[in-house]
């Protein structure tokens, strides 16, 4: 870069801001997850060790916090309005289940980590309906 | 005043947009064909109000906060098609659009343009800077030209009503 160039160059860089052009948006990204704090808090259970319990608690959290953004993702790219019409509780299913996902990661009941799962069905059966398995899977999988 | 004063005077307002202004670059595709990524840019930031409609503004993505450009398509006051009905924008949000179809930026390798069909109005709050010149590259040099852009109901296909007539 000659010098004139680099006092010419930019030190600001905007974005004229796409999605990412991937488009591989899946429900089971979050249902990972939140299985990942549903087993914890099961393994809490049975393992009264203080060191491990702090271990656990702190995961638990950390993974809850990614089931929140795992939906929020889904929600906001690759959910568009025109779905509204084949799930109009759609708005709804999300706002419940990323509470719900705040909810596990303050909580160490079982129940709460099991409804957590039981709503990212509810989910992924409204991401079915709307075609983003063959829209947003490669080759099938994860089947 | 006499016409030597108002002339330097003049010299003075081009040379004060012209050092005041930012230098900026361009990432990404949804401002395609019009502005490329890598283009750089000549930015005013001392722009108060929401430019004219076709103006093309710098604004701080309201879900993500990135800075981001995109076309003024509709301002305060107008109506614009939102759900199944009509928006009337506020005395101080703006309706921004991308230039690039889902196709275009398709093409560049980009995934679906994001602009107030996902967001929403935006405040004046977010406006950080108006883009007025080209400087890089050479050959596409030039003032940014304001570019009437229509608003609409997002990439649903045919069949979408016709937007009504803005004001002027």
């Amino acid at each position: 870069m000659s010098p004139l160039t680099r006092w010419l160059a930019p030190r600001t860089v905007v974005r004229a801001h796409c999605d990412l052009p991937c488009g591989i948006y899946d429900p089971e990204q979050a249902r990972i997850e939140a299985e990942s704090t549903y087993k914890i808090i099961e393994k809490m259970g049975a393992n009264s060790d203080p060191a491990f319990t702090t271990r656990a608690i702190q995961i638990k959290e950390e993974r809850a916090e990614l089931v929140k953004h795992h939906l929020d993702v889904l929600w906001h790219d690759y959910f568009k309005p025109e779905h509204l019409e084949k799930v109009p509780n759609l708005h709804d299913l999300f706002w419940q289940a990323t509470k719900q996902a705040s909810k596990v990661k303050a909580s160490t009941e079982i129940a709460d980590a099991k409804k957590l799962l039981d709503m990212i069905d509810e989910i992924d059966a409204a991401w079915k309906l709307t075609g983003g398995e063959e829209k947003t899977r490669v080759a099938g999988r994860p089947a | 005043m006499p016409p030597s004063r108002r002339v330097r005077r003049s010299w003075r307002e081009a040379a004060g947009r012209i050092l005041g202004s930012w230098r900026v670059a361009v990432a990404e595709g949804s401002m395609l064909p019009t502005i490329a990524p890598g283009d750089w840019l000549l930015v005013d930031p001392t722009t108060r109000t929401w430019p004219r409609r076709g103006s093309v503004v710098v604004v701080r993505e309201p879900d993500t906060a990135v800075l981001s450009l995109k076309r003024v398509v509709a301002g305060p006051g107008d109506t614009v098609p939102f759900a199944e009905g009509w928006l009337r924008l506020a005395d101080d949000e703006a309706w921004l659009g991308a230039d690039a179809s889902v196709e275009t930026a398709a093409a560049a390798g980009f995934g679906a343009p994001r602009d107030s069909r996902r967001y929403g109005p935006v405040p004046l709050d977010l406006l950080v800077a108006r883009a007025w010149f080209r400087y890089v590259p050479w050959h596409r040099l030039g003032r940014l030209r304001r570019r009437q852009a229509v608003p609409n109901r997002g990439p649903v296909g045919p069949g979408r009503p016709a937007a009504p007539r803005l004001r002027r």
